[in-house]
């Protein structure tokens, strides 16, 4: 009786609480096919970007040099034509972050509570969303024509001269207005999944104690679907600030390169001027921005849901 | 919820509005597409002389613009990479919410801080390593790169963990291996999250527009966003009649997945949002 209790629980001792290691390989074989694919494509890029950061890098000779870090320097070097551009472009992408956030949070959780009281909504949700699967190029071409100066759609059928793409503060706007049509519908199938998922009574309860539509939305809505608001807010950000094919397709990063985004420059200086590692450098800096902004945006949305 | 008749009205009509803003553009890019070069700023939505002659030149052997074998490129690359990724990302996210091993909670971590890799910071290295492995210009760098995205592994993580865990331990006793188990419970199980990552995938990799325009460099390797980016730029720059006919030509498989997985996009969407 005893030898069998014994063996009894020296098996549970070595079974249970840590399986043995032939079978945890067998276990990590389920993971490897995934992580030999993340190695190579983003690891290695990742690990080998830094190096290429600390050299002077050209793609058909390779490396030129270590210059540590000198282009990063570089980059915080007034009288360095790159460094000032790439400030530039980075003013030029915050800009269009600040100008294009709020609409693209706004706008959808106002169409969704519209939806949420509207008969129609699946016809309606389908309109919106549709232009979100686009493509940037499909988009971008529709747009092109639709807000030529001459004779486009848009300046026709208002009857209007307006110069949309090729002055500011025309560009932005179009850049804004393209963008908005573009993505929205993204946000507001989020909102909208939020706005279904509240509990049916809260809505009701308010109109019960006789709170208007305007008064429901401010005071129960809003606040109730702060964790989802916050999650559009952040990918919303950071779509925003990987700003790129609307201004290369559309105005070329014109006027007077206004509305040169980082990310062209980045793409400019690495494969219009053959300067990888400077170009390195500054999608290094770019990413540690976007990594410190994302991880302040969830520090404080995790922080919110307690 | 109650409301006044006026009240409604207000809603509907701003819906209304809004969805007119929203349709406004492909009416004229239909219109355009259908109109000939001389009438396409004639500023009338219906055509006065309809027209297949755009489509047919976009379309013709020996123009600049290989349509076909850009959308070719487009829904290969697209289809075998949304199959690699359901496959991996599958196997990949029932090891880690299922198995034990040795490193998986460091791959956990690993993967999340991935998600925060803007592809900006890794565009140019990714060029120069598949340039190195002679890959340039070829399917590898159309398909490969898309297999490392962790967030498919994931969407299907979350899904995974929610799967009771008796159904495992059922098969266990009937002595199932742990392939098994992943072949006859977890797969089939997943399928509808499955579907959905291999919908978001398949829209992704054939919208994506920055890797492939500097993957590839022969006219008969571009995609087609790239390939109608291109043409836009280039020989269609002024004539609005054939960039919109290629344009819409570009859409078709845009419009046949909304029509038929719409319902997964939409899913997919919701679940990113609600999850995060």
């Amino acid at each position: 009786m005893r030898t069998a209790a014994a063996r009894q629980t020296s098996l549970r001792t070595t079974e249970r609480p840590r399986e043995n290691w032939v079978s945890q390989i067998g276990s990590f074989l389920f993971v490897l096919p995934y992580l030999v694919a993340f190695g190579f494509f983003l690891g290695y890029p990742i690990v080998f970007g830094a190096t290429v950061s600390l050299q002077h890098w050209n793609p058909m000779i390779g490396s030129g040099g270590w210059v540590g870090l000198g282009q990063y320097l570089n980059l915080f070097n007034p009288s360095d034509l790159a460094s000032q551009q790439f400030w530039q472009a980075l003013l030029n992408t915050l800009l269009f972050v600040f100008i294009s956030v709020p609409f693209l949070v706004g706008i959808p959780l106002i169409l969704a509570y519209c939806m949420y009281l509207s008969p129609w909504k699946s016809v309606f949700r389908s309109a919106f969303f549709f232009p979100s699967i686009l493509s940037a190029t499909s988009v971008m071409a529709v747009w092109s024509w639709m807000l030529q100066t001459e004779g486009g759609p848009i300046n026709h059928f208002f009857g209007s001269q307006i110069p949309w793409l090729v002055r500011q503060p025309w560009a932005w706007i179009s850049i804004d207005l393209v963008t908005v049509w573009w993505s929205m519908g993204f946000n507001l199938i989020i909102i909208y999944a939020g706005i279904t998922q509240l509990p049916q009574s809260t809505l009701d309860a308010a109109s019960i104690d006789g709170a208007g539509i305007i008064r429901t939305f401010r005071s129960i809505l809003v606040p109730q679907l702060k964790s989802i608001l916050s999650v559009v807010l952040i990918l919303s950000t950071i779509g925003s600030f990987n700003l790129f094919a609307q201004p290369f397709l559309l105005t070329g990063g014109g006027p007077n390169n206004s509305t040169m985004s980082v990310s062209q420059e980045i793409y400019n200086q690495g494969f219009g001027l053959n300067h990888m590692g400077s170009a390195t450098a500054m999608a290094f800096v770019m990413g540690i921005l976007l990594a410190a902004v994302s991880f302040v945006q969830y520090g404080t949305l995790r922080e919110r849901r307690g | 919820m109650k409301m006044p008749g006026w009240k409604r009205g207000i809603i509907f009509a701003i819906l209304v509005v809004g969805s007119l803003f929203m349709v406004f553009p492909f009416l004229w890019l239909l219109s355009t597409a259908f109109k000939p070069e001389s009438d396409a700023f004639d500023g009338h939505l219906i055509p006065g002389h309809p027209t297949f002659a755009n489509f047919a030149s976009v379309l013709a052997p020996g123009s600049s613009a290989e349509v076909l074998r850009w959308l070719g490129n487009s829904l290969l690359s697209a289809i075998v990479a949304s199959l690699a990724v359901m496959v991996l990302d599958s196997l990949a996210a029932y090891g880690l919410a299922r198995l034990q091993f040795f490193g998986r909670k460091v791959i956990l971590y690993l993967l999340i801080a991935s998600l925060m890799v803007p592809f900006i910071a890794v565009l140019i290295p990714l060029y120069l390593e598949l340039a190195n492995f002679g890959l340039l210009d070829t399917y590898g760098a159309l398909i490969l790169p898309y297999t490392a995205n962790a967030f498919g592994v994931f969407l299907l993580y979350q899904f995974y963990t929610n799967i009771p865990k008796e159904l495992e331990e059922a098969a266990i006793v009937d002595g199932a291996g742990k392939f098994q188990i992943w072949r006859r419970i977890f797969l089939p199980l997943g399928i509808p999250a499955t579907a959905t990552l291999g919908m978001m995938t398949f829209m992704g990799v054939y919208n994506d527009f920055f890797w492939p325009l500097v993957a590839t460099s022969s006219n008969s390797m571009r995609t087609m966003t790239v390939g109608v980016a291109l043409m836009a730029i280039g020989p269609y720059s002024t004539n609005y009649s054939l960039l919109m006919a290629l344009t819409v030509f570009s859409m078709i498989p845009t419009f046949i997945a909304f029509i038929f997985a719409q319902r997964q996009l939409m899913q997919g969407v919701a679940t990113t949002g609600i999850n995060l």
